[in-house]
């Protein structure tokens, strides 16, 4: 146990010490494959030892909590001094807060800990830390060439490599400590890291943009933090503890749990960047594309849906669950519209993480054992598909030097691969048999009977096909006779796009396994398993999916339409219709006076309906009542 | 076993050539509407037979694989119908067929192509939330999302589910293309559109369209016929008045904008299926 829990958190730590010290391309480039690589066999030698619960008493010799309580407060100090040096009085009394909430915590509350189990692994932690683990190191794998063409194109004289990889780094053990502590001052030191290193790696261009948005992304988790210790310091203070699985599976009484629980929840809407607080993750995007990657697929805001997640059956039943439910379906749809408004290839990516992060905080609202589920299966599949898509689109901004989805017009002739694959993430967002549709698909199913519910995730679930389709569509849009030569890209980056496309693809042919050998034990004695597994065919009382048999009919139909493209390349190539005027170049016709005119259509985006300026105020403001509600109801 | 493979068979054999056969009734019934005699009713074959036998010409070979994974979702979707499988389940399923479609127009440049592709992406906006509330209102009435269960149901669900019937007319109008809602493409060509999203799609991978548009006719009269399950007449009654009544829609109405489709079929669709939510949810 101790070893394993080492390997996960301390390991990067180190690995990430090593990046900063040996400032050789080719030495961090080995440090990070080797921890990479650790990483991803631990996550892997973790499954047959769940569950279990491990308490170390000290670390080298010093008392665990005191260096825990050492490293809160220097935490802190770091917060605030970059509250200081940006001259953000927001972070300065939010960090002081906090710091003298944890203060009258530690010192004049707690007699100084140890009572509490400090680190559970069930399959629910497994889950996210194989995502993080996995899924994580692919996207730092990715980093090295990544980072290499980025400062190369900035024309950077002294690398800032090793800062970039160290946070990285950090970042991943910080995530493990997260997912893998149960006693909550560990958790809120390990949801602060998390604060901190994003804060770091948005900032990292140091341009004037990143620097902005970089502090707005610290003030606004900076009061997710708040309400975070706050709500510690309320439960110690009602119960004397602060052990996670105890807190939840004693349950208390209702009345003196919600407040903390509704402070814990509102933490997790900061952290996982639902309206109103969606700026910051909208801002992250200025950062280099493997950070975007990073805070949108298996860090970061996933912290906020597992929290959620986690104190869930601590809330069933309550009017909380009911208005988290409401306020997820309403950041689902908001985050669609808004995501519909947008050229900017990610900003579409940003708007659809928060819409279905908003999502699955509806599914864990509707908190039954389906709802659960689908929670679980959307965490699991939206890492592995956003992931793959901001590789995607980060490999093909370095090429066209944009991201506007314009832009990317016919790109399949000049990236055939790059292209395909991300047509592919595309339609592992949305398309049966793959497992978001199975997760979304359970999602409607469980929340039916939530009248607002329903209606506001039927609406967003139109607008998500929508904008995702138009993408997928404009990509193939060139005349095209069928031959093509591949394009070139380093090895690593192959690799991550192709295993995560793979990974998409397969993961979702086994969710039905998925689902029993993981997903009912995570969900453990809280709530009955309701899906009957048979064949590969998920079926409850009121509803069936036909996974696997799906699965082999879309390989099929998957096949014969390939063998029509096949087919189809030896048919004659015709220039698109253009009234019978066309001449030998696709989008040129014979205009008045025997003239060439180019022809061009653009996408809808329908700015007027779905634009940024139109909707985010009116969108803020609901997401503010409802949040009012969320806690408003709790006190 | 042997119940499913006969439901495979006609979903995937009698259903296209059902749809087929609609197709043909309603042109004749939009002639006499109109003072036409009209075609025969085996029109609809010679046209696909016809269309099966010209050269295949493409912009991009991307759109024979989009024609193919169309007219697959299409009668994948009818078939789990006939299955009796699950209703959202089976709307997902049409609905990638829905954005093939879009996908193989929009991997031509033609700028008719391309707008018609995007006023398809807002007829599926417009209709697919309503779909979806209609289903969840039959689970929230029947307690299942299973057709099997539905057809089980004891009484016509018409008589607690009027306003989603009409609601799911709308959507019926939409993906049927008729008039006001026939933006995308329509039976006759377009003024300003050509044929829309069809445009660049010709010879035998259009025959494979239209193919797969009588699939969705037959999957979307399906869905009508889940309101009176409970016998023969009433259904087939059902399911005739409903599509009369589109053709009579079709004929007096003319063919309006996006923004009013987006707009009318949202505000009074979501209107009547809240209103008829609430009533079950209450009742």
């Amino acid at each position: 146990m101790a070893e394993i829990i080492f390997l996960l958190i301390v390991v990067p730590f180190i690995a990430a010490l090593g990046c900063l010290l040996f400032r050789i391309q080719f030495i961090r480039a080995s440090i990070i494959i080797i921890c990479a690589g650790l990483l991803m066999g631990g996550s892997l030698f973790l499954i047959p030892m769940i569950p279990f619960a491990y308490s170390p008493g000290s670390f080298f010799g010093v008392n665990i909590h005191e260096i825990l309580q050492g490293a809160d407060f220097l935490l802190l100090l770091i917060i605030f001094y970059f509250g200081i040096k940006h001259k953000n009085l927001v972070i300065q009394a939010l960090s002081i807060f906090q710091a003298v909430m944890l203060g009258y915590l530690e010192f004049f509350l707690s007699d100084g800990g140890g009572h509490d189990v400090v680190f559970y692994c069930d399959h629910l932690s497994l889950i996210l830390v194989l995502i993080i683990c996995i899924i994580g190191s692919i996207i730092c794998l990715q980093a090295i060439p990544y980072m290499k063409n980025h400062e190369a194109h900035l024309k950077i004289a002294v690398s800032r490599q090793p800062g970039f990889f160290f946070v990285m780094l950090l970042f991943l053990g910080g995530m493990n400590g997260v997912v893998l502590a149960n006693d909550m001052k560990f958790l809120y030191f390990f949801f602060e890291v998390t604060t901190l290193c994003s804060f770091l790696l948005i900032g990292h261009d140091k341009t004037e943009r990143a620097t902005r948005n970089a502090v707005r992304a610290l003030w606004m988790n900076s009061i997710g933090g708040a309400a975070f210790v706050s709500g510690l310091v309320y439960l110690y203070v009602k119960l004397g503890m602060l052990d996670m699985q105890n807190i939840i599976h004693t349950t208390p009484q209702a009345g003196i749990i919600v407040l903390p629980m509704a402070l814990l929840c509102f933490a997790s809407f900061t952290k996982s960047a639902q309206f109103p607080f969606q700026s910051w993750l909208l801002g992250a995007m200025v950062a280099p594309t493997p950070v975007s990657a990073l805070l949108h697929s298996s860090t970061m805001v996933k912290v906020g849906v597992y929290l959620v997640l986690r104190i869930a059956p601590a809330i069933q039943g309550m009017f909380l669950s009911q208005c988290i439910t409401v306020f997820g379906a309403f950041t689902f749809l908001a985050g669609a519209a808004l995501a519909v408004g947008q050229s900017n290839g990610k900003k579409v990516l940003a708007y659809s993480t928060i819409s279905n992060l908003g999502l699955i905080f509806a599914c864990a609202g509707v908190n039954t054992s389906e709802a659960i589920t689908a929670a679980i299966i959307l965490i699991i599949f939206h890492a592995v598909s956003k992931a793959l898509l901001f590789l995607c689109v980060g490999t093909i901004e370095q090429h066209i030097e944009s991201r506007n989805i314009e832009d990317m017009r016919g790109l399949y002739t000049r990236m055939p691969l790059t292209a395909l694959i991300t047509v592919m993430g595309v339609i592992t967002m949305i398309m049966p048999p793959f497992g978001l549709l199975l997760g979304k698909w359970m999602a409607m199913e469980a929340a039916a009977r939530s009248f607002f519910g329903i209606i506001m995730i039927a609406m967003g679930s139109a607008l998500t096909v929508m904008y995702w389709a138009r993408w997928a569509g404009i990509l193939m849009s060139d005349p095209f006779a069928g031959k093509f030569k591949l394009e070139r890209q380093p090895v690593l980056t192959w690799f991550a796009l192709i295993s995560l496309s793979l990974g998409a693809a397969s993961l979702s042919v086994v969710s039905p396994w998925i689902y029993k050998l993981g997903i009912i034990p995570a969900m453990g004695k809280d709530y009955l398993s309701s899906y009957a597994l048979d064949f590969g065919i998920l079926e409850n009382s009121f509803g069936v999916f036909a996974v696997l048999p799906l699965s082999l009919v879309a390989v099929f139909g998957f096949l014969i339409a390939v063998l029509a493209v096949k087919g189809a390349t030896r048919s004659r190539i015709v220039m698109p219709y253009l009234s019978g005027v066309q001449t030998s170049e696709p989008r040129v016709f014979r205009g008045p006076m025997n003239q060439n005119v180019i022809a061009e259509a653009g996408n809808y985006y329908l700015s007027s309906i779905f634009g940024e300026t139109r909707l985010t105020a009116w969108i803020n403001i609901g997401a503010v009542i409802l949040l009012t509600l969320v806690i408003g109801g709790a006190l | 076993m042997s119940n499913t493979i006969i439901a495979i068979i006609i979903g995937f054999l009698v259903a296209p050539l059902v749809g087929g056969l609609i197709s043909g009734l309603d042109r004749i019934i939009t002639a006499r509407l109109q003072g036409r005699i009209g075609p025969p009713v085996w029109q609809a074959f010679y046209d696909v037979i016809k269309l099966m036998s010209k050269e295949s010409m493409v912009v991009n070979v991307w759109q024979a694989f989009c024609a193919y994974a169309y007219v697959s979702a299409a009668a994948i979707a009818v078939v789990l119908f006939f299955l009796k499988s699950d209703l959202l389940l089976i709307l997902f399923i049409q609905a990638v067929g829905a954005v093939f479609l879009v996908v193989g127009a929009l991997s031509s440049t033609s700028p008719y192509s391309q707008v018609g592709a995007h006023r398809e992406l807002l007829q599926i906006l417009a209709y697919e939330p309503l779909i979806i509330l209609v289903i969840a209102g039959i689970y929230l009435e029947t307690g299942s999302f299973k057709i099997s269960a539905i057809y089980d149901w004891n009484q016509p669900l018409i008589f607690k589910l009027p306003f989603l019937f009409v609601a799911l007319g709308y959507a019926l109008t939409i993906k049927l293309r008729k008039s006001p809602f026939d933006l995308s493409t329509s039976h006759h060509g377009h003024q300003e559109l050509v044929k829309g999203v069809l445009t660049d799609y010709s010879g035998p991978y259009l025959a494979l369209i239209e193919i797969g548009h009588w699939y969705d006719v037959v999957l979307l009269l399906g869905f009508c016929s889940l309101f009176w399950a409970t016998g023969a007449v009433g259904m087939l009654a059902l399911l005739a008045l409903t599509y009369f009544a589109e053709i009579l829609i079709d004929n007096v109405t003319a063919r309006m904008t996006w923004r009013w489709m987006l707009g009318y079929v949202w505000a009074m669709g979501f209107t009547l299926c809240s209103v008829n939510l609430i009533w079950v949810i209450l009742g």
